[in-house]
C-alpha cells in the first residue's frame, strides 16, 4: 500500500494505492488520524488505484469518517471501482459515507 | 609472536629499518667527509712539515757550502803561506758548528815542487779540534776526484771515514784555481764535512705522531739517515724495494732520486704499518727527504669518532626498539584484550570483561564503543527475552481465545438429528490469528430456525470479543420474536453504544420456516448468500439495503423473504471465500464461486461445503490464509415430513 497526499483549497486528497488489509490499514489509520488532528476538515480518499480492501480497511475508513465528523468535518470517497466498489456496496458503507465517481467531483462537492 | 603482535612487529620493522637506513647514510657520509677533511689536513701538514724540514736541512747545508766556496775564492785571489792555510782551516772548523771538518787538498806538486801531496785537515773529535794531514793517496777519493773532474762544487755520497774519527759523513768539495801566466789552473779542492749523525739528530727531532719518522736518501738512493741504523749506508731504497719485491717502493725511490716531490701510500719499513709518505728533494745536495705519517694514528680521531657514533647509534637503535615495542604493545595490548572480549561476546558471553584503556586515544574510543555495544546487546537481549516472553504469553492467550471462540460456535453435525425438514452444515477455517467470522443457528420455536453468518471487521481478540457480543445480542433479541430487520436494527443500536473502536460486523440473518421453506431475512452489509435451486438455477439472494452493524446509530434494517422449495439450498459464506488470495495476489472471486457452486448442485450440504473449501484451498495453494473462511449451507427438504411426523 502507498499513500500520497495533496492539499488544495483546504481539501486534503489522499490517494491510496495497492491493498488495504489487516496488515496495511493501521498505517492509513495513523495517517488519517494525524491529518484530522492537524485540523483538516475536508478529506477525499481517492481509491482509484486501490486493488483490494478488507474489513479492517473498511473499519479504518469508517473510523476516519466518524472522527472527522466529530470535528464538523467530512470524509468523502472517490473513484471506487471493481472489488473495492463491491465491498462498499455489499457492506452498505456507500450509504453512510458519500462516494463520488471522480476525485474532481468529490473535490467540488467539498468546496 | 608474529601472529600475536603483528602490529608491534610491523611497526618495529618499518621504523627501525627506516632509521637504520637514515642513520647508515648519515654515518657513511659523515665518515667519508671527515675522513676527507682529515686526509686533506694530513696532506697539508705533511707538506708543510716536509718543506720546513727540507728548508731547515737545506739552510744548514747552504751555510756549510758557503764556507769552502768562499775559501776557494780567497785561495784564487790571494797569496798565502802554509801556516796561513792551516790557520784558515782551523778558524773555519772552529767557527762553524755545523762543519765537522774542513781540508784544503792540493794537486800533486801544486803546493810545493818538493811535496807531491799537501792536504791539511782539521776535524772535531769528542768536542776537541784535531789536526792531521790527509795521507798521500787522497787523489783517488770521491771527495777529491769528482769535484776535480767536474770542475764544480759537489756533495759527495755519504761515506764512512775511518781516518777522521770513524763517523759517517758527507763532504762538500769545491775546486780552487791559481792564476798562472793569465791562465786559471786547477790547484786543489777545498772541502767541508758534515757529520750525518747531526742530520740524524735533526730528523729524529721531528715529532710525527707516535710512530712516524723521516729518512733521507742520497742521489743514488743510499739511506743517509733512517731510524733503522742497519740500513744507513748499507742499503739503498732500491735494494730494499728489491728485497721486499715492492714495485711501489721502487717507483717512489725512482721519483725521489729524480728530485720529484710527491705523496704516496706506503708501508713502513720499521713498523710495517700502513702510512702516507711525503717526499721532497733537498736542492743543494740533490738528496731527498721522505716523511712517513702512520695512517692509523692519524685516523685515530676519526676511528674514535666512528666508534662513538656507532655506539650512540646502536644505543639509540636499541632504545628506539624498546620504545617502539612499548608503544606498539601499549596499543595492541588493549586491542588483544578487545579482540578476546569480542570473541567471548560473539560466543554469547555478554559478561565478558572489556579491558580498561587508560589513554584517551582511538583504542580507548573503540573500547568505549565495545562497552556500549555490550551494554546495548545485553539490554537488547533482555528486552528481546521479555518481548518474546510477552509474545508467547499473548500467543498462548490468543490460542485460548481461539479455542473459546471455536467452542462457542456449534460444530456438531447434523446439529438436529431428529429434524429431517432440512440438512445443515457449516464450517469455519480460521486464519492463523483469532478471526472475526461467526455463524450460528438455533430454533426460535419448533418451526423457526434462525441462522446467521457474519464477519467482524479486523481480526484478533477485539474482533473475537465483538463477535461474541454480537452473537449474544442476536440470541437475546431473537428470543423476543422479532422480524429479522427489526432484530438487526435493535442489535445495531446496542452495538453502536460506546463503540469507540469503530468496530462493525457484516451480518446476514435469516429465519427459516421449516414447514413452508420460507426464509425471512435481513442483510447488514454481508455478502449476499446464494440460493441453489434443485432444478440447477443459482440465484444471488436479493439485498435489503442494509449497512454493516455498528457503523452508525439509527440505521433501519428491512426484511425480505425468499421461499425454498424442497431440495433447494441456501449457501451462506464470508468474504474469506471470495477474497482468498493465491500466491500471485489474485482473488478467488465471486465468479469462481458461482462456477464451483454450479458444479455441486446435487451434492449434500457437507459435500457442497467441502467441495468449495477444497476449491478455495487448491486456488490459494501455498499463499498464507489472510482471513477466516466460513460457510453455512442449509438444504430445505420440505415440510411434509414434519407434518407427517406430527
Amino acid at each position: 500500500m502507498e499513500i500520497q497526499k495533496k492539499k488544495e483549497d483546504n481539501i486534503m486528497v489522499i490517494a491510496v494505492s495497492g491493498r488495504l488489509d489487516a496488515v496495511t490499514s493501521p498505517e492509513l489509520e495513523k495517517e488519517l488520524l494525524s491529518i484530522i488532528a492537524e485540523g483538516n476538515k475536508s478529506l477525499v480518499l481517492d481509491f482509484a488505484k486501490l486493488d483490494y480492501i478488507s474489513s479492517a480497511g473498511l473499519r479504518v475508513v469508517l473510523a476516519g469518517a466518524k472522527k472527522i465528523k466529530q470535528q464538523q468535518g467530512i470524509l468523502r470517497l472517490a473513484c471506487l471501482k471493481g472489488v473495492v466498489k463491491e465491498v462498499f456496496e455489499v457492506s452498505g458503507f456507500d450509504s453512510i459515507i458519500p462516494c463520488f465517481d471522480t476525485a474532481d467531483s468529490a473535490f467540488k462537492a467539498g468546496s | 609472536m608474529i601472529g600475536k603482535s603483528g602490529i608491534a612487529l610491523r611497526i618495529s620493522l618499518l621504523v627501525l629499518s627506516s632509521i637504520t637506513v637514515i642513520f647508515s647514510s648519515v654515518f657513511i657520509y659523515n665518515y667519508l667527509f671527515s675522513r676527507q677533511i682529515i686526509q686533506t689536513n694530513i696532506e697539508r701538514n705533511a707538506e708543510s712539515l716536509t718543506q720546513a724540514t727540507v728548508n731547515k736541512i737545506d739552510g744548514v747545508l747552504s751555510a756549510v757550502e758557503r764556507v769552502p766556496i768562499n775559501l776557494a775564492v780567497f785561495l784564487e785571489e790571494f797569496s798565502y803561506s802554509g801556516g796561513e792555510l792551516i790557520g784558515l782551516i782551523k778558524a773555519v772548523v772552529e767557527n762553524n758548528p755545523e762543519i765537522y771538518g774542513a781540508a784544503i787538498a792540493f794537486e800533486p806538486y801544486a803546493y810545493s815542487p818538493n811535496a807531491k801531496d799537501f792536504a791539511p785537515y782539521f776535524f772535531k773529535q769528542d768536542g776537541k779540534l784535531q789536526f792531521t794531514y790527509i795521507p798521500y793517496d787522497y787523489f783517488g777519493w770521491d771527495w777529491y776526484q769528482i769535484a776535480r773532474e767536474l770542475k764544480k762544487p759537489v756533495w759527495t755520497e755519504p761515506y764512512f771515514d775511518e781516518g777522521a774519527g770513524g763517523i759517517i759523513m758527507a763532504t762538500f768539495s769545491v775546486p780552487f784555481y791559481k792564476r798562472i801566466e793569465g791562465e786559471r789552473v786547477l790547484t786543489g779542492v777545498v772541502t767541508a764535512d758534515i757529520s750525518l749523525s747531526w742530520l740524524q739528530k735533526i730528523l729524529s727531532s721531528l715529532k710525527i705522531s707516535e710512530t712516524g719518522y723521516a729518512f733521507l736518501i742520497s742521489k743514488n738512493g743510499t739511506f743517509i739517515t733512517h731510524p733503522d741504523p742497519d740500513l744507513v749506508m748499507n742499503e739503498t731504497i732500491f735494494s730494499v724495494a728489491e728485497a721486499r719485491s715492492d714495485a711501489q717502493l721502487r717507483e717512489i725511490g725512482r721519483r725521489m732520486v729524480q728530485g720529484d716531490t710527491g705523496y704516496a701510500p706506503f708501508t713502513s719499513l720499521v713498523t710495517g704499518k700502513r702510512c702516507w709518505l711525503k717526499y721532497s728533494p733537498l736542492p743543494a745536495s740533490g738528496w731527498s727527504l721522505a716523511v712517513l705519517f702512520p695512517q692509523d694514528e692519524l685516523m685515530t680521531d676519526i676511528a674514535r669518532l666512528n666508534r662513538t657514533v656507532i655506539s650512540i647509534g646502536l644505543a639509540g637503535f636499541f632504545f628506539l626498539l624498546l620504545v617502539i615495542v612499548w608503544i606498539a604493545r601499549s596499543i595492541t595490548r588493549p586491542l588483544r584484550g578487545l579482540s578476546k572480549a569480542a570473541g567471548q561476546i560473539a560466543r554469547g558471553d555478554l559478561d565478558a570483561e572489556i579491558p580498561d584503556v587508560r589513554n584517551r586515544d582511538e583504542v580507548a574510543n573503540l573500547a568505549e564503543s565495545f562497552r556500549f555495544m555490550k551494554t546495548s546487546l545485553k539490554k537488547y537481549i533482555a528486552d528481546l527475552r521479555e518481548t518474546t516472553a510477552a509474545k508467547e504469553r499473548i500467543e498462548s492467550e490468543l490460542k485460548i481465545a481461539h479455542d473459546i471462540q471455536m467452542s462457542i460456535i456449534p460444530k456438531t453435525f447434523p446439529p438436529f438429528p431428529d429434524r429431517d425438514e432440512f440438512d445443515l452444515y457449516a464450517t469455519i477455517e480460521p486464519a492463523r490469528e483469532v478471526g472475526g467470522d461467526l455463524y450460528d443457528f438455533f430454533f426460535l420455536d419448533d418451526t423457526h430456525l434462525c441462522f446467521l453468518i457474519g464477519d467482524v471487521s479486523g481480526k484478533g481478540v477485539p474482533a473475537s470479543l465483538f463477535m461474541a457480543i454480537t452473537r449474544t445480542l442476536i440470541k437475546a433479541k431473537a428470543a423476543q420474536g422479532l422480524e429479522p430487520g427489526t432484530l438487526l436494527t435493535r442489535v445495531n443500536e446496542d452495538l453502536c453504544i460506546d463503540n469507540d473502536a469503530v468496530m462493525f460486523v457484516t451480518l446476514f440473518l435469516g429465519i427459516l420456516d421449516v414447514r413452508t421453506g420460507e426464509i425471512r431475512y435481513s442483510n447488514a452489509g454481508h455478502n449476499p448468500p446464494f440460493i441453489m435451486r434443485k432444478a440447477g438455477a443459482l440465484e444471488k439472494i436479493q439485498g435489503t439495503g442494509g449497512t454493516a452493524l455498528g457503523t452508525m446509530e439509527g440505521l433501519v434494517f428491512k426484511s425480505r423473504s425468499v421461499v425454498l422449495s424442497p431440495g433447494d439450498v441456501i449457501f451462506l459464506y464470508t468474504d474469506g471465500v471470495t477474497e482468498a488470495f493465491d500466491a500471485g495476489g489474485a482473488l478467488f472471486s465471486d465468479q469462481r464461486l458461482i462456477k464451483d457452486l454450479s458444479t455441486v448442485t446435487n451434492g449434500s450440504v457437507k459435500d457442497i461445503t467441502e467441495s468449495i473449501m477444497a476449491s478455495v484451498k487448491a486456488f490459494a495453494k501455498d499463499a498464507a490464509q489472510s482471513d477466516d473462511i466460513t460457510m453455512l449451507v442449509i438444504q430445505f427438504r420440505g415440510g411434509a415430513s414434519y407434518t407427517t411426523a406430527r
